[in-house]
């Protein structure tokens, strides 16, 4: 996922850059002074990127990651431009934008947040060294404390990087769960089946009504048989449903077909006096599929 | 005043297509148009393509509803055609029956349930 | 968690064309928010059926149609304020038992099947708040 599409899932604008760094306390007097600390970081950068990759070559998990040369290369190069980024003295959508690429980038590879949050530290605690070398102590602390609101304020956006991706990844998992949980089957010319397996609540059954009606228009079905033989429990809402499920049918000029009725659920609709009469109704696939048949004008007969 | 709507003529079928919001004024101009119409050629049959409605409110589905009561006081069936699917969807979900009015895919599955065939020329 | 409204727009419902208008607005904020076919249609006849009930019972009034989000996933919320008569018995209106002008029958329990949040305020001969949210399905 790009870099600007995490920017709209979390909803980076103005709005939410002033919010979050009134939160951090990140002012307009901390990025004078980050920016002042330039020519400081510019003399740190090649020894903060080693000591920071140094860290992740040596821990055995990261190491593995970390293996294609080529990968690390570049992330090197993402890494000394990110550091000196950190002292650029300015912090709008566009500074946000670089930061996200760099997040974008590590998670791809599959970085996970507990090694960007412990390199951070690790960041954070060569920044502060170096800070007390170069410079007296009654700056170094002001420093220090700058550096600090920036980092955490870049962690939030490497966290919230994650969750964007975790996001899509959760949209897509149940885009093809809902797939694979209707499975509409062209079994003849404009002839649809859909075997139910497993509980239908509302949710499903209405994932169920849209992925019926679209193949219904996409294949001209004349025809749609619902075998609920793998349906475990058949009652009202279940039932209210099917007939739901029906009369849409019936909108877009097809007819439905209901099989795989068991002895149980025939007592239980009469028993709780469901009228199903809107829809045929028969016990076997096979006697549906004939059925279904010759409503679009066929039959099956013997081979001679 | 003949509506903004277009009613042709394929026999003794009408075929009217609704391509935009259907609000007060336009639907009872339509309504009138069609049940003149209907008088005028003896039509038996009358195909509303309503492909063009991406939305379809109890408002809406009153006056398709009524057309076809009132078509069929003058003799002729109405067969909706070309509902989209969300807007099946939606009516269902609304609990809005549309009030025995038949329905078909397109106009050619609706001209053959009101028993014509297009042929092959 | 908390609502936070990511946008806003008001308007004025004081002719039938003002459905048709409402009705567009919230079409393509819907369609904006990447909501499918399905949820864009329920969430556009649902303003539709709302925008007509309070003009055809109080001949005017507003629509607020706000972007809003709650940390996880973005919505829809519309609001319908008039100024009308007020419905007396809610619960039957709900029910869909009302059948005294043209749509108030089916157009609020109708309405409330087709999205997520759904409450009705309504104090007779003062007026009538309706609001719905329609979040964008996963």
């Amino acid at each position: 996922m790009s870099h600007a599409k995490y920017m709209s899932i979390l909803k980076l604008d103005e709005h939410e850059l002033r919010s979050r760094r009134a939160f951090f306390e990140l002012t307009d007097e901390d990025l004078t002074r980050l920016a002042s600390l330039r020519p400081h970081a510019e003399r740190w950068t090649s020894k903060v990127v080693e000591e920071f990759y140094a860290l992740l070559l040596g821990h055995p998990e990261t190491r593995e990651i970390l293996r294609d040369d080529a990968v690390v290369r570049r992330l090197r190069k993402l890494q000394s431009d990110y550091f000196l980024g950190l002292f650029s003295g300015r912090c709008d959508l566009d500074y946000v934008e670089d930061r996200l690429r760099v997040g974008t980038a590590h998670e791809r590879i599959g970085l996970a947040p507990k090694w960007y949050i412990g390199a951070y530290r690790r960041y954070l605690q060569l920044v502060h060294d170096m800070l007390y070398k170069d410079l007296p102590a009654d700056q170094a602390g002001p420093a220090f404390a700058s550096v600090m609101k920036i980092v955490s304020f870049d962690e939030s956006l490497a966290i919230d990087t994650y969750i964007a991706a975790n996001l899509e990844t959760l949209g897509r998992h149940q885009a093809a769960i809902r797939e694979l949980s209707t499975p509409v089957i062209r079994v003849y010319h404009h002839v649809l089946l859909l075997p139910l397996v497993g509980a239908i609540d509302s949710m499903r059954a209405q994932q169920i009504m849209e992925s019926v009606l679209l193949r219904i228009v996409e294949e001209q079905a004349k025809c749609l048989i619902i075998d609920i033989a793998g349906v475990p429990v058949v009652d009202t809402k279940v039932a209210d449903n099917l007939i739901k499920t029906t009369s849409a049918v019936a909108l877009l000029g097809a007819k439905t077909i209901l099989t795989g009725i068991s002895p149980q659920v025939a007592r239980t609709i009469v028993q709780l006096g469901l009228d199903i009469s809107t829809m045929h109704t028969l016990s076997k696939l096979s006697d549906g599929l004939e059925l279904a048949f010759s409503m679009v004008g066929k039959s099956v007969r013997d081979k001679v | 005043m003949k509506g903004t709507i277009p009613v042709l003529r394929l026999g003794d079928i009408l075929l009217v297509t609704v391509h935009i919001d259907l609000e007060d004024d336009i639907a009872h101009v339509l309504q009138n148009d069609l049940l003149v119409a209907i008088e005028k050629h003896g039509s038996r049959g009358l195909l509303i393509d309503i492909s063009g409605l991406d939305m379809v409110d109890s408002y809406v589905a009153r006056v398709l509803a009524e057309t076809g009561q009132m078509a069929k006081l003058m003799g002729a069936v109405t067969v909706l055609v070309g509902m989209r699917p969300e807007v099946a969807a939606t009516l269902v979900r609304m609990g809005y029956a549309m009030g025995g009015i038949r329905a078909a895919l397109d106009v050619e599955d609706g001209l053959a349930l009101l028993g014509y065939q297009l042929r092959p020329v | 968690m908390k609502i936070s409204i990511l946008s806003h727009k008001a308007m004025q419902i004081t002719s039938e064309d003002d459905v048709v208008l409402v009705r567009r607005e919230v079409r393509a904020l819907a369609q904006g928010q990447g909501f499918d076919s399905f949820a864009t249609a329920a969430v556009t006849t649902a303003a539709s059926e709302l925008t007509r009930n309070v003009f055809v019972h109080a001949r005017s009034g507003e629509v607020d149609i706000d972007v809003v989000s709650d940390g996880r996933r973005n919505g829809l919320r519309v609001t319908f304020r008039d100024k009308g008569p007020g419905i007396a018995d809610i619960d039957r209106a709900m029910r869909g038992g009302y059948s005294t002008a043209r749509s108030l029958g089916l157009g609020l329990s109708g309405s409330k099947r087709l999205v997520d949040e759904f409450t009705l305020q309504s104090i007779v001969g003062t007026g009538t708040t309706v609001t719905f949210v329609k979040w964008k399905p996963f």
